[in-house]
């Protein structure tokens, strides 16, 4: 290893980065546009849902029924409708996410002080939406029908109806949620964001640094210098490293500052790992670059080892241990998982690297291994 | 070098045909010859790149059969542990409903503070948290109160984490309550109370693969379209090769459009391969709609995207820059489509850029056929919507060709 060709093969990649000057900008531009569109527009709350009702009752107590779903902020009430078929039609467009049919005779049956089977239809093309629209309906029903029982019980067995709600909701259930108090998503999922973000960009950056000089011929000035394989490499990766690692530092403070997310563990720790996961990231663009001859090819591999993995398997929309077995193995394999750990560990929970030491060697592990295929996929006399 | 050899010998052909005045049906034949010339070089050049077609392959198989069959967005076992300072038959009995599929009672554990330490450390995810006497308080119908603590790092899990519980905390004092008053939750039959019944609606088992594998495939499809035609069009800039075209008696309507027709017949192969291959024979998901249609539907689709991936053609000039710019809007596509976040919960001048992506209107229609067996009756607007969009994209895209070919 020469240090002086390390640097002269840097700045030569350095100059051309920065002549091109759209790349140059779109290389700063990208990466907090992509943090702030997502983290704008990632919100994983299931509010507002569109509902409509067909209530074939229409007296008193199936409208203050209704009023429990129409009040609610989880819901939003989009008109009555006729009957069953138009609500068929109104989910086929996605036009209401439910609906709820008040049967007839609603009103008479509970003041028989009878129970009453109200029907909720629900659009399942969105499981994870199904899901938390059944609990807030099952809330809904739940509040409705202890008011009707405790004013029930108020009136057979002569108690007051606040004793007869005690009664009949002896325990009170209090839920924290921890790490992100509110539940609001903006806070959880910001600085797993990050993670995506650098996992997408410095790839992309570094996937045509190899493939461009192939393709162009450029690259025979290389086999006939006396540069090693090594030295070539880690030229062609040090600027591009050094372009994420300034991007680490924009992302970082759009993540705290814009969207308020608190960081709670030590920024020293918190710059090294990213430092060593900007150099995995952009180690992957290099070894796509390495391995094939075109750059289309080089930008298609990119985007579809990058992007895909970094959103699925990263444990942003699922925690690691509720993948399926081939999906955990992916996860294992990739280097998102591992800073998700870091990011979130960081951010949310304030814990550093007597926690997340693991992580830390794996990623360590992961940056010396992508070099080590580069390095022997990379030839400099190639057999075609 | 060959493949352009013969192209311009045949162009040259066909231009002396041109030259003389030619009636409208002869002039159609050379249109389309040249059409067909072009789109061949295309796809021959498509088939000629080995490491591409491979992770073609790749994206439209495995890779969506993982993302169909690896993620599951439902709280299952969630690792939940107690903190029992009561010890009566009542508080084992309540610790007895948070059970599986849902929760998973790994074991009791000491103190508060062990239980933060579980959740600090992500082994745990649901701390439950019984005070003493509280089974005594609810013998003697005294309000009580258990703790639950969650992590919500993941928040939506977090939301399951918490609505699951309280149901399970309140039917629980529900039925004490009543136990109290004589009464059995089985044997409601003379009180009033509403009981839940709830369908769920094409997807009655909330099968997660469905969606996933759908959801990716439509990503996929968009990241294809994009990129491709993009690609190709660069990619002749790049190397000079648009000088060769330039010469040439085409158009750049001609230029343009062979490029994306190549790409979208491998696309669509993609999408087949797809469809049968994996979300029909691996995942079962039904296609209640007319497969006519939905390829009908994506062929739209890959016209409108492709418009867009000719416009960043226009300004990128070399693959590098073309990636970055993909990227710019892909990204956003993705996160605007409505697929991942209910627009409903968007802030409103989301909601309003959401219109502008065509990705939006797609995934309506395609979730619309596949799973909901919708027609053209029902999808006239997503399809309108894809259509003025594509239309506005495409001739944008031919705007700027024009006028970079000038």
């Amino acid at each position: 290893m020469n240090l002086r060709r390390i640097l002269s093969v840097a700045s030569r990649e350095r100059r051309e980065v920065m002549r091109d000057r759209l790349f140059f900008a779109l290389a700063f531009i990208v990466p907090p546009v992509l943090l702030l569109t997502f983290g704008y527009g990632l919100s994983l709350d299931v509010e507002n849902i569109p509902f409509a009702a067909v209530d074939y009752d229409r007296t008193p107590m199936s409208r203050d029924y209704l009023h429990g779903f129409i009040d609610s902020r989880y819901f939003s009430f989009k008109g009555y409708l006729e009957n069953e078929r138009d609500v068929y039609r109104l989910l086929a467009i996605g036009r209401v996410r439910a609906a709820i049919v008040i049967p007839e005779h609603f009103q008479e049956t509970l003041l028989a002080a009878r129970p009453v089977a109200v029907q909720t239809l629900i659009d399942g093309t969105f499981p994870f939406r199904a899901q938390t629209t059944k609990g807030y309906v099952v809330g809904v029903n739940t509040a409705f029908s202890t008011r009707l029982l405790s004013g029930h019980l108020a009136r057979t067995t002569g108690v007051s109806r606040d004793s007869a709600r005690h009664i009949l909701e002896p325990i009170k259930a209090e839920v924290r949620c921890l790490y992100n108090q509110s539940l609001k998503s903006d806070w959880s999922l910001v600085p797993k964001l990050m993670m995506i973000v650098l996992m997408i960009c410095p790839p992309l950056l570094t996937s045509m640094g190899v493939v461009r000089e192939k393709e162009t011929g450029a690259i025979y000035n290389i086999y006939s210098s006396t540069i090693t394989r090594g030295e070539y490499l880690l030229g062609k990766l040090a600027p591009y490293i050094a372009v994420s690692i300034l991007n680490v530092g924009v992302l970082w403070l759009i993540t705290a500052r814009v969207f308020g997310a608190p960081f709670k563990g030590s920024a020293l720790f918190f710059f090294g790992s990213s430092i060593l996961y900007v150099i995995c990231t952009t180690g992957m663009g290099l070894v796509v670059s390495v391995l094939v001859r075109t750059q289309v090819a080089a930008t298609l591999i990119t985007f579809i080892i990058t992007v895909v993995p970094s959103v699925f398997y990263s444990g942003i929309f699922v925690p690691i241990p509720s993948l399926s077995k081939g999906a955990k193995v992916v996860a294992h394999l990739l280097p998102a998982m591992y800073y998700t750990n870091i990011v979130t560990g960081c951010f949310l929970k304030g814990v550093g690297l007597e926690v997340l030491w693991s992580d830390v060697l794996v990623l360590a592990g992961y940056a010396a291994a992508l070099f080590t295929i580069g390095y022997s996929m990379f030839h400099k006399r190639p057999r075609s | 070098m060959n493949e352009n050899q013969r192209i311009n010998q045949s162009e040259n052909r066909l231009e002396d045909c041109a030259d003389r005045p030619v009636p409208l049906l002869g002039r159609m034949v050379i249109w389309q010859r040249r059409l067909r010339v072009m789109t061949v070089k295309e796809l021959l050049q498509f088939s000629r790149d080995g490491a591409l077609i491979l992770f073609m392959i790749y994206a439209f198989t495995l890779d969506i059969y993982l993302a169909g069959s690896g993620v599951r967005l439902e709280l299952s076992n969630a690792v939940t542990v107690v903190h029992d300072d009561d010890r009566s038959f009542a508080s084992r009995e309540l610790v007895r409903r948070f059970r599986p599929p849902s929760f998973d009672v790994e074991g009791e554990i000491n103190g508060g503070r062990e239980g933060i330490h579980l959740l600090d450390h992500g082994e745990a995810m649901v701390v439950l948290d019984i005070p003493p006497r509280f089974g005594e308080s609810l013998l003697c119908g005294m309000p009580t109160s258990v703790q639950v603590q969650i992590d919500a790092s993941n928040s939506l899990l977090g939301t399951f984490a918490g609505s699951y519980s309280t149901q399970i905390v309140s039917s629980f004092g529900l039925e004490a309550g009543l136990r109290r008053l004589g009464l059995h939750v089985d044997h409601l039959e003379n009180l009033p109370h509403v009981m839940e019944e709830h369908r769920v609606w094409f997807n009655p088992n909330q099968d997660n693969r469905w969606f996933m594998s759908i959801a990716e495939l439509l990503n996929i499809i968009t990241l294809f379209a994009i990129l491709l035609p993009a690609c190709a069009m660069v990619r002749e800039k790049e190397k000079g090769t648009v000088e060769q075209l330039l010469v040439t008696p085409l158009s750049p309507f001609q230029i343009m459009f062979p490029k994306i027709l190549s790409m979208a017949v491998v696309i669509l192969a993609g999408t087949s391969l797809s469809l049968f291959g994996v979300l029909k024979t691996c995942f079962g998901v039904p296609f209640k709609g007319s497969l006519g249609l939905y390829f009908a539907i994506t062929l739209l689709y890959i016209f409108a995207t492709a418009g867009l991936g000719l416009f960043i053609s226009t300004i990128a000039r070399n693959l590098g820059q073309a990636g970055m710019l993909t990227i710019i809007t892909y990204g956003p596509m993705i996160f605007l489509s409505g697929a991942w976040t209910p627009p409903e919960a968007m802030p409103d001048f989301l909601r309003l850029l959401m219109l502008l992506s065509p990705l939006h209107y797609y995934i309506d229609a395609s979730f619309g056929v596949l799973l909901k067996g919708a027609g053209l009756s029902l999808l006239w607007d997503s399809v309108l919507g894809m259509s003025l969009l594509g239309g506005a994209l495409f001739g944008l895209g031919l705007w700027r060709l024009r006028g970079q070919f000038q």
